[in-house]
């Protein structure tokens, strides 16, 4: 039993682990920033890109004429600027900075870093414009030109290394569940994108191997790259904010081993009904049932910590974004699951119902978590308070309405589409004009996003340019970097 | 912690089992499949595209055609549907003419890449070049898809055609459109009032003649401008250039689901 | 099997071996190391002294957090 601390002791432990935190958070300062303001860049980008889509699809004489911003080109550039830069960019910053954080090491070398993000935002310039002006490649999660890999492949490299050399050098002996997530993702997904770029690119497969392969990348890119690092997040950011332990710890490291067991069997369900062996389907199936396990283990447990602190809500933006997050991540993951399911997915498939379900995932899910970590990881880097709590209850509305107006008329319009295309006695042009009302809400909910994510931009560049208030004690007992 | 680790060395022999069965085991059963032939005599199927068409594929690749429309065609047992009498029916691909049978791997043994596609905001085109093989047909939909169906909301492939003038003969190739869909490619264009009373003035009472309406009756006038706007232009033309010849070679090539082949009979 | 196939077969069977033995020695070295023991003191481990738990460590900016 250690003696008692007295209060000058208990003043100096807080103050020396207060200074270690700043530390750590001004290490990592200059390169968390770059990424993160590189993600931001590319989700405006992405916004744009992808209203001029969902306007074409009910107002097709909206910017016609142009090769350069026909539909086809303008879907595969947004699923880039959004997939590729936006969401990965973000897990970027979320994976360097909460590794520093959970191993309470500083991060090291931090200019091969910017070098990193360089090679990042040329290989996503590099696919968007490349798809643009002509060189897409139609292989869903993949369109960018073949010159564009080998940035991103770099740039993964680099950020790997990091990430593990970080770890490597932690102070905390225990690894924490957002650990174990992050370098899952970092371990996972350099190789599935590897592999999957030799078997479609570089030694094309034949024939219909190259659908198996694209779709076994493109559900783990969300499963085995987004998810993992966004539901560590919120296993980071919710504690911490309402500051209370995770209820269940142990069933959060069971969900970790769960998804990493389960999660990439479910891609096949995208090619159900189609030219391939049966048993791939099925296991594909079995597959997206056992994902509930995680997915409970994960709701239950943000539930449970969550428990007696949802006021809190109303009070800390981050928390707000986050715990809309998490609860889409149970929402999407379990609407995923019956998905998979024969009868379910025979009307899903092809149609706007899953565009919905892909979006409440990516965005509804993966954006908002991110968004959340944002609001909680800029202020601790530039020592800057947000300048404006409105600007943030706008972008928090915008969102937060956008994307359930989205789902739900793009799921609904979807799944009366799908059932009228198993109805051979339906004409195809009947089908077409029922969708109009559908997609025209959609690009409204499209609006409302991207004015949200305009209000966040603004939030973040009046941050950058130091027009918050200077951050000083306050609830993180906040130290000055540098200072 | 012993019973620990032989869950977790399960457990990861499930994980490693599942890139095993997701990637590798689909590859060795669909990798090395061969064309089909009945006999010596027969034509084998599938057969690799060539010159334009080869060309034409590139097109709707780099244009994404691939997320409106797929290239398979599911089965006779796939989606539920109920007919007048309520009674639950399957299969609405194949009732569609989207194919004769379902689609099978070996049908994309030739496909690279293979754009199967999960979505149909369009109709399904594995078997386009059979179900609609008249070129001037894809050409004039490519063009402007309303002037084929007012409801569509496929984009205008104007940037795939040439407005040029007519210099000695029209060419083969020309459009066969009225001048609302040829004078401004892409757009269905209308003269204004103005412009259309200046016209009116200038040959009006030719063009009168030629169909029997009155031009000084408002009725007649309106008569006469749906008349002008459906015939073609004389002195100019669109034309497909080289990426509209090859997609629409493409289009015409696309025959999947057509041959029988043994291992897609239900 | 062509070049092709032999390249692409290696590929797969290549990274299966390297990433199941990449993921059994992780878990070995967790179980050897203790980090599934303990979980109470595992789920503290993101607290310190300058930030405790029971204490709330975001609010918008410009009003304080309630106390819980």
């Amino acid at each position: 039993m250690p003696a008692p601390l007295t209060s000058e002791m208990l003043e100096a432990n807080r103050a020396r682990s207060a200074a270690e935190r700043a530390a750590i958070d001004a290490s990592c300062r200059g390169p968390v920033l770059a990424f993160a303001v590189s993600a931001v860049f590319w989700l405006l980008m992405g916004s744009v890109l992808a209203l001029i889509a969902s306007i074409k699809l009910h107002s097709p004489y909206f910017l016609t004429g142009s090769a350069e911003l026909t539909f086809g080109r303008v879907r595969m550039a947004h699923l880039q600027a959004v997939g590729i830069g936006w969401a990965s960019l973000a897990t970027v910053a979320a994976a360097l900075w909460q590794m520093c954080r959970l191993s309470r090491a500083e991060l090291i070398y931090p200019k091969i870093l910017y070098l990193a993000c360089a090679l990042w935002n040329v290989g996503t310039l590099l696919a968007v414009f490349g798809i643009i002006f002509g060189d897409g490649q139609s292989v869903e999660w993949l369109d960018a030109p073949r010159y564009a890999p080998p940035f991103f492949i770099a740039a993964l490299g680099i950020v790997v290394a990091w990430v593990v050399a970080v770890f490597r050098r932690r102070r905390e002996p225990h690894v924490y569940v957002t650990q174990w997530y992050i370098l899952g993702a970092v371990f996972w997904f350099p190789w599935m994108y590897l592999v999957t770029v030799f078997m479609i690119f570089w030694a094309p497969a034949t024939g219909v191997v190259q659908p198996i392969v694209n779709w076994w990348f493109g559900h783990n890119t969300l499963g085995l790259w987004f998810t993992p690092v966004a539901v560590g997040t919120a296993y980071y950011l919710i504690p911490k904010i309402i500051g209370r332990p995770i209820h269940s710890y142990y069933l959060s490291i069971i969900g970790f081993w769960a998804l990493a067991l389960f999660y990439s069997w479910a891609g096949m369900h995208h090619l159900i009904g189609g030219p391939i062996p049966g048993w791939l389907a099925s296991a594909s199936t079995v597959g997206s049932m056992m994902m509930l396990i995680p997915v409970l283990a994960v709701a239950i447990n943000h539930h449970m910590t969550m428990r007696g602190h949802f006021h809190r809500l109303r009070y800390s933006p981050a928390l707000r974004f986050t715990v809309f997050g998490a609860i889409a991540y149970t929402a999407v993951s379990v609407q995923g699951s019956f998905e998979a399911l024969k009868d379910f997915s025979e009307v899903a498939h092809f149609t706007h119902y899953t565009v919905a379900h892909a979006h409440l995932g990516a965005y509804g899910f993966v954006t908002m978590i991110y968004f959340g970590l944002f609001y909680y990881m800029i202020p601790r880097l530039t020592g800057r308070e947000w300048a404006s709590p409105l600007l943030i209850r706008v972008h928090f509305w915008c969102a937060a309405v956008g994307i359930t107006v989205y789902f739900v008329a793009l799921s609904i319009g979807g799944w009366w589409q799908g059932r009228m295309m198993n109805n051979p006695d339906v004409p195809f042009g009947k089908i077409v004009t029922y969708l109009l009302p559908y997609l025209f809400t959609r690009s409204v909910a499209g609006v409302l996003l991207t004015v949200g994510h305009l209000a966040f931009a603004v939030s973040f560049i009046m941050n950058l340019a130091g027009w918050g208030k200077r951050r000083s004690g306050g609830p993180t007992f906040f130290v000055e970097p540098g200072g | 912690m012993d019973r620990g680790m032989v869950i977790f060395l399960g457990a990861l022999l499930t994980f490693s089992s599942s890139w095993l069965g997701l990637v590798l085991f689909p590859f060795w059963q669909l990798g090395g499949e061969k064309p089909y032939q009945k006999d010596e005599t027969d034509d084998p199927y599938p057969v690799p595209l060539q010159g334009l068409a080869l060309a034409g594929q590139k097109v709707y690749q780099n244009n994404g055609c691939m997320y409106c429309h797929t290239q398979q065609v599911r089965s006779e047992r796939f989606g539920n549907w109920w007919d007048a009498n309520g009674e639950q029916r399957t299969g609405a691909d194949i009732r569609r003419s989207y194919g004769q049978r379902r689609t099978v791997s070996r049908d994309y043994i030739y496909d690279n890449p293979t754009m199967l596609g999960t979505m149909r905001t369009g109709p399904d085109l594995a078997n386009i070049g059979v179900r609609n093989p008249s070129a001037p047909w894809h050409h004039t939909h490519l063009l402007n898809p309303r002037s084929a169906n007012a409801w569509s909301i496929m984009p205008s492939f104007a940037f795939f055609y040439t407005r040029e003038k007519v210099v000695g003969s029209r060419s083969d190739k020309a459009l066969s459109l009225g001048r609302e869909w040829t004078v401004n490619p892409g757009y269905r264009w209308k003269p204004s009032a103005k412009e259309w009373d200046a016209l009116l003035a200038a040959q009006g009472p030719a063009l009168a003649a030629q169909v029997g309406l009155d031009p000084a009756s408002a009725e007649g006038k309106k008569q006469l401008l749906d008349y002008w706007l459906t015939t073609p232009e004389e002195d100019y033309q669109v034309v497909p250039n080289a990426d509209g010849d090859a997609l629409v070679a493409y289009l015409l090539a696309l025959r999947k689901a057509e041959v029988p082949l043994p291992e897609a009979k239900e | 099997m062509s070049a092709v196939d032999l390249a692409l077969f290696l590929t797969v069977i290549g990274s299966i071996v390297l990433f199941g033995g990449a993921a059994a020695l992780a878990l070995g070295w967790a179980f050897k190391s203790g980090q599934f023991e303990n979980f109470q003191h595992g789920s503290q481990s993101i607290f310190g002294p300058d930030e405790p738990p029971g204490e709330p460590t975001d609010a918008f900016p410009g009003e304080p957090a309630p106390r819980p």
